[in-house]
């Protein structure tokens, strides 16, 4: 049982990372490989807020999503907005990896390379087992952040800009939508479930300037699984990768662990390049 | 013209004087990581290093020449690592390569100073990194990986009485070669582990792993691993259970990063690591008088308080020049081969890290006797207390 929680808690913040990577790709089309650096900015920022200057929790969470925020906000800014409008080339992404090289190494510099603890958010024991929140916080800030990003979507007018940009951005255009403005706020949006996402599960990945390249890794192998642009498919995608490296770890042993995620990733790919809750997209010519 | 005659004199004997003068200092150039990854081994090692080539010059420098550092940070990076070795050994020509500090760094500069015929002094721990046939110059002063599991496994066995092995690796080349190497060891001993994992070092939770190491009646835990991420979570995880069974294996497991990693301060509790003897307390308190006598010169360059880096760190830099000031003065010079001559007749040369020797087939200068086991959370001073016996 415990297995399976914690495997869950992890299942959770890649699935939080799908999340991200959706929000950015509605708008742009594009899959930054900044979207795991978010998250560990939002759990190196929250540490450094809650132990280094002495704030509260909720100041620390707001700190890390008024970083996560930023960030996302710079690389629509730095890596995406000239790349995207001066080509139709895959350039993004070697603009958002130079980005995501530059956090992290300055992170590594500024914060040091070894992992640092994320303080306790709520007064509670350690041998609280199952109930402890290092697993729930992750898994539930997960689920809040999908259901809130769907009444998003469905229910406020922003929202409704995001979905008809993700469908044309042309045709969006056309009708009179600021496009660039909308994809800015998209990353801001991206950066912020990120920040979240990352503070929630700080306790169980420690404050790590080198998280974010497995994040990115992985966040992307859980959308990829559940299918790009949707979000029910994000949070399915987390928890089958989840399962699959709790299962591979288990019976194969931890060195296989990488290799077997990637290679469901080429799994689904070769069987359903969809993945599971994707659309297809047909284009009649 | 009597004047214009002098100043001609003068001047050729600057100009005959000059490479007179680069030729009589000595070049050590020292490889470090000093930032990057690892950089808190490189940065306590750097401080050995610095003070003993100034303490050399203050003497006067070893045979009328002074001793000239030429360090190059590798960043931790093996191809950073590669580019500053062949600058080192084939620009800047100097006559020692000292490091670099990470086996991985070292793995990819060996052939190369030894390609140079340059003298290598070695200071990461891995077995292949020294060969008297592929690299004859090459000589290491650290200790090597399998004397730290040596002398954990000795440890587990002979003094706690644990028979019931769980190992734990991470899935990083060192992780998985290093549990290999433990579960050789123990082969040999007649211990089979009842439970052996390897753990992706940014793997979030540990408790299936430990679980499954209880279920299979395991007695003691046995971590071969560098990341103090993954040590940490171990350490918080067997807390977290409740489950007291100790912990031996890896010097990582009682680095100060740890410390703050931790829930709860009890939880660092019977856990043990292989250690050097020279950092190790006596059972009256006091450090062997080589690693006092350095601490104590040492301390107002290190803060002047409580010193805070891991002292054998310090004690290891400090040495690894000492003994090129001792190499140079028993070959009488720094011609390579002589060198190489000197470093296989040295026999317990006595530095404050270790008491050394070499032969013309064994690369490997610190001795078996000079490693012992360790408390993991007595750090005090740098230095630790013996595990009880």
């Amino acid at each position: 049982m415990i297995v399976l929680v914690s495997g869950l808690a992890a299942g959770a913040l890649f699935a939080a990372t799908a999340l991200a990577y959706n929000v950015m790709f509605s708008t742009s089309k594009v899959l930054s490989v900044t979207t795991g650096h978010i998250a560990m900015l939002g759990g190196v920022f929250g540490a450094y807020a809650i132990t280094g200057l002495g704030l509260p929790p909720l100041l620390g969470l707001l700190a890390a999503i008024i970083v996560g925020a930023l960030f996302g906000y710079l690389t629509d800014v730095i890596a995406i907005r000239r790349v995207v409008s001066r080509s139709d080339e895959h350039l993004w992404l070697l603009s958002t990896l130079a980005l995501a090289t530059i956090v992290q190494q300055g992170v590594g510099l500024w914060w040091g390379t070894e992992p640092r603890p994320f303080p306790r958010l709520i007064p509670q024991d350690f041998s609280a087992g199952l109930a402890d929140q290092k697993y729930w916080l992750p898994i539930v800030t997960t689920a809040l952040l999908a259901v809130a990003l769907e009444l998003f979507y469905r229910r406020t007018l922003y929202g409704k800009l995001f979905v008809a940009m993700s469908e044309d951005t042309f045709a969006a255009r056309a009708r009179g939508i600021e496009t660039d403005r909308i994809r800015a706020l998209s990353y801001v949006l991206a950066g912020i479930i990120g920040g979240i996402a990352g503070f929630a599960a700080g306790q169980l990945t420690f404050a790590f300037f080198a998280l974010g390249l497995t994040l990115t890794l992985n966040g992307f192998i859980a959308l990829a699984v559940g299918g790009l642009g949707s979000n029910a498919g994000a949070l399915v995608g987390g928890a089958a990768l989840w399962l699959l490296n709790a299962w591979s770890s288990n019976t194969i042993g931890g060195e296989y662990q990488n290799t077997v995620s990637v290679g469901l990733l080429m799994l689904v790919l070769l069987l359903k390049p969809e993945g599971l809750f994707g659309a297809r997209n047909v284009r009649p010519v | 013209m009597k004047f214009q005659g002098r100043a001609w004199v003068l001047a050729a004997a600057l100009f005959a004087a000059s490479p007179a003068w680069a030729q009589s200092t000595i070049k050590i150039g020292w490889l470090s990581s000093l930032t990057g990854p690892l950089s808190s081994a490189a940065i306590a090692e750097n401080k050995g290093v610095e003070f003993a080539v100034e303490e050399i010059n203050a003497a006067g420098g070893v045979l009328g020449r002074k001793l000239e550092l030429v360090t190059r940070d590798t960043a931790g990076d093996p191809t950073k690592a590669v580019s500053f070795a062949q600058q080192l050994v084939f620009s800047e020509k100097v006559h020692f390569v000292i490091g670099p500090v990470n086996s991985g760094e070292t793995l990819a500069t060996v052939p190369i100073v030894a390609r140079a015929g340059v003298p290598n002094l070695i200071i990461g721990t891995i077995d292949e990194l020294v060969d008297a046939k592929k690299y004859p110059r090459a000589f290491r002063a650290i200790n090597t990986n399998r004397q730290w599991i040596e002398a954990a496994n000795k440890y587990a066995l002979e003094v706690l009485k644990k028979h019931n092995v769980a190992i734990i690796g991470d899935t990083s080349g060192y992780g998985t070669s290093s549990a290999k190497t433990a579960t050789e060891l123990l082969a040999r001993a007649g211990v089979k582990p009842v439970y052996s994992a390897l753990v992706d070092p940014n793997k979030t939770d540990l408790t299936d792993e430990l679980n499954k190491a209880k279920a299979a009646g395991a007695d003691v835990i046995m971590p071969w691993s560098a990341a103090t991420g993954l040590l940490g979570r171990l350490i918080n995880t067997r807390g977290d259970m409740g489950w007291n069974v100790p912990i031996v294996g890896h010097p990582s497991v009682m680095a100060p990063a740890i410390r703050k990693l931790i829930n709860k301060p009890q939880y660092w509790e019977n856990t043990f690591a292989a250690g050097p003897v020279s950092t190790t307390f006596r059972p009256d308190g006091k450090l062997p008088e080589r690693t006092q006598a350095l601490a104590d010169k040492l301390r107002p360059r290190l803060g002047g308080g409580e010193i805070d880096y891991l002292f054998w760190w310090v004690a290891l830099g400090y040495d690894a020049v000492k003994i090129v000031e001792h190499m140079v003065k028993t070959a009488g010079g720094t011609d390579p081969a002589a060198i190489q001559k000197a470093f296989e007749s040295t026999r317990e040369l006595k530095g404050a890290y270790a008491t050394y020797s070499w032969t013309a087939e064994d690369r490997n200068g610190f001795p078996d006797l000079d490693i012992t086991v360790n408390v993991a959370n007595s750090l005090k001073d740098g230095c630790f207390k013996a595990a009880p016996r």
